[in-house]
C-alpha cells in the first residue's frame, strides 16, 4: 500500500510537470516574439505600419523635375495647393525614381468644377479671410465675357492672377475695388 | 439635431471601385477549351512554326524600341538618381523632409510626441483631405478614415449636419432644405483623435489595437479578429471594418509618412492650413507654438475623459 501511494504521488507530479511543459511550449509558440515589449500588444506591428508603401509625395518632390511649373506655382496665390490633388498621386507617376506613367491634366469644364470646389460663394461657409469666392454666372457677367468661358481662359490655374497682373501692367489700368 | 448621410456617386476621375474577379475565373476554362480544340489538328507543326516566327519578330522589334525609350525625356533625366542604368531609390532626395528630427537619428519611440490641430475657422470644405486620404490608403467606397462635416445653423437654433459622400466630392451646392434663413455655416474635419485613454484599446479582446509609445493608436491587422467591439467603443466613430480583409481600419495620422519625416497626406494637401501637424519636440513647429501660446484649444467630447491628442481651434458649441 505504501509503495502504491508513492507511485501515485510520482504519477501526479509527473503529469503536472508534463502538462505544464506542454502548456509552456504551446504558449511560447502562440505568443508573437515582440509581444509585451511596450505593452500587451505585438510591438512589431508598429514598424509594420511604419513601413506601409507611400502613395503621396510632397510638392517638393514634384518640383524636383517640374522646375518650370514650380517657378509659376510658387509665385502665385495657389502656392499652398498640392500638385497631387488635381493631378493624381506621386506613386502613380514615379516608381523607383523614374517616370512610369503620365498623370491626367484637367481640361475644359473639369477645371471649372475643380475651381468651384473651393471658390463658390453660394456655399456661404467660406471665410473671406481665407479664400476669395465668386458666384458663378454673376462673375462672368460682371467681367463681360461669354457664359461658356472656363476659369482658365482668364486665370492661370497655377497662379490665378498672373495674366491679370500682366495685363494691368501693360495697359496701366488699375481695377477699382468696391 | 438631425444627421443626414446622403450618398452621391463619386466623380469619374476618382473611381476606386474594387475590380471584379470574373475575368480571372473565366480564363482557365477558355484555355482548356482552346487546347482541346487545337491538339487534334493536323497543322500543329505549321502553327508552331508561325507562332515562333511571330514571337521572334515581336521580340526583335521590342529590342529595337526599348533602348530608345529608357533614358527618359525632358529635364527628368538631369535630376534622376540613376547610376549605371540601375535606379537607386533615395527617399531623402525624392521626398524632402517636412518634420525635422526624425530622419537624422535613430528613431527613439519613447521620446517622440506629436500633435494634430484642426483650425475650423480656416476650413473651406474643399474635400482635398478626404480625396488624399482615399488615395493614400485605397479606402473602399462607403468607408472613410477622415471626413468633413457641414454644420448649418438656422435662426431657430436648429442645427443641420450633413456629409455627402464623406466630403469626397467637396461641397458644390448650398443646402436648400432649410425653411428659415441660415445663421451660420461651417465645416468640421473629423479624424482619429488618438486618445491617451483610448476606449477602443481598452475593449480589444485580442490586443490588436494599442497606443504606441509615441502616441499613435494603431491596429495590428494580423491580430485583429474583426469582432467590431472597438467600433462600438469609439466615441468619434472613426473605425470601420474593411470589406475585403474583414479587419478593423482607422485613421493612423499617416504613421508611415510620419516615420519617414513627412506630414500626413491630409495635412500635405490642405490648401488653407486648416489641418496642422507637427512634433512637440521641435520648438519651431507651428503646432508647438500654438500649444504653447494663449489661443483657445478644445477637444471633442471632453466629458468622455478620453484625453485626445487632436485639438480643435475655433470650435463651436454645436459640434459633437
Amino acid at each position: 500500500m505504501v509503495l502504491k501511494h508513492s507511485v501515485r504521488i510520482i504519477l501526479v507530479v509527473l503529469s503536472v510537470v508534463v502538462m505544464a511543459g506542454v502548456g509552456l511550449v504551446v504558449k511560447a509558440q502562440l505568443i508573437p516574439k515582440s509581444f509585451g515589449l511596450y505593452g500587451p500588444y505585438r510591438a512589431d506591428a508598429i514598424d509594420e505600419e511604419g513601413q506601409r508603401v507611400l502613395r503621396h509625395g510632397t510638392n517638393g518632390s514634384c518640383f524636383r523635375c517640374h522646375q518650370y511649373e514650380a517657378t509659376i506655382h510658387l509665385k502665385g496665390e495657389h502656392k499652398t495647393i498640392s500638385c497631387e490633388f488635381c493631378h493624381g498621386t506621386y506613386s502613380d507617376h514615379v516608381s523607383n525614381g523614374r517616370k512610369m506613367a503620365n498623370l491626367p491634366v484637367k481640361k475644359g469644364t473639369e477645371i471649372t468644377t475643380l475651381c468651384l470646389r473651393c471658390h463658390n460663394t453660394e456655399i456661404k461657409a467660406r471665410s473671406t479671410m481665407v479664400i476669395k469666392t465668386v458666384g458663378m454666372p454673376d462673375h462672368l457677367k460682371k467681367q463681360n465675357v461669354k457664359l461658356t468661358h472656363t476659369c482658365n481662359q482668364c486665370h492661370h490655374v497655377h497662379a490665378p492672377l498672373k495674366y491679370i497682373n500682366e495685363a494691368k501692367k501693360i495697359t496701366g489700368l488699375m481695377e477699382k475695388r468696391p | 439635431m438631425k444627421i443626414e448621410n446622403s450618398s452621391k456617386d463619386m466623380s469619374k476621375s476618382d473611381d476606386f471601385s474594387a475590380s471584379t474577379n470574373k475575368n480571372r475565373q473565366s480564363s482557365p476554362n477558355l484555355k482548356e477549351i482552346s487546347s482541346r480544340f487545337i491538339d487534334p489538328s493536323p497543322d500543329m507543326d505549321k502553327r508552331d512554326f508561325i507562332k515562333k516566327v511571330l514571337n521572334g519578330a515581336i521580340a526583335g522589334s521590342l529590342f529595337l524600341v526599348f533602348p530608345m525609350s529608357t533614358p527618359g525625356g525632358g529635364n527628368f533625366e538631369k535630376n534622376s538618381t540613376l547610376k549605371d542604368g540601375v535606379s537607386t531609390f533615395d527617399p531623402t532626395i525624392e521626398l524632402p523632409e517636412e518634420i525635422p528630427g526624425i530622419r537624422d537619428q535613430n528613431y527613439d519611440i519613447h521620446k517622440h510626441n506629436f500633435a494634430f490641430i484642426v483650425d475650423i475657422t480656416r476650413c473651406i470644405g474643399c474635400g482635398s483631405c478626404c480625396v488624399a486620404d482615399k488615395r493614400e490608403y485605397n479606402v473602399p467606397d462607403g468607408n472613410y478614415r477622415t471626413w468633413v462635416e457641414r454644420y448649418v445653423k438656422d435662426f431657430d437654433d436648429q442645427v443641420y449636419v450633413d456629409c455627402p459622400n464623406g466630403g469626397l466630392d467637396g461641397y458644390q451646392k448650398p443646402r436648400d432644405d432649410i425653411p428659415i434663413g441660415t445663421r451660420d455655416t461651417f465645416f468640421v474635419p473629423k479624424l482619429c483623435n488618438m486618445c491617451k485613454e483610448a476606449p477602443c484599446v481598452q475593449v480589444c479582446p485580442v490586443g490588436a489595437t494599442f497606443l504606441s509609445p509615441d502616441g499613435f493608436v494603431l491596429v495590428d491587422s494580423d491580430r485583429c479578429v474583426g469582432c467590431a467591439y472597438c467600433i462600438q467603443a469609439c466615441p468619434y466613430s472613426v473605425r470601420f471594418i474593411h470589406p475585403v480583409t474583414k479587419t478593423v481600419e482607422k485613421c493612423t495620422w499617416c504613421y508611415h509618412r510620419v516615420r519617414r519625416g513627412l506630414l500626413p497626406a491630409c495635412v500635405e494637401v490642405c490648401p488653407t492650413g486648416a489641418r496642422k501637424f507637427g512634433s512637440l519636440n521641435d520648438e519651431n513647429s507651428e503646432v508647438y507654438k500654438i500649444l504653447k501660446g494663449p489661443g483657445v484649444l478644445t477637444v471633442l467630447k471632453q466629458s468622455m475623459g478620453t484625453l485626445p491628442a487632436l485639438y480643435y481651434m475655433g470650435q463651436r458649441l454645436e459640434v459633437v
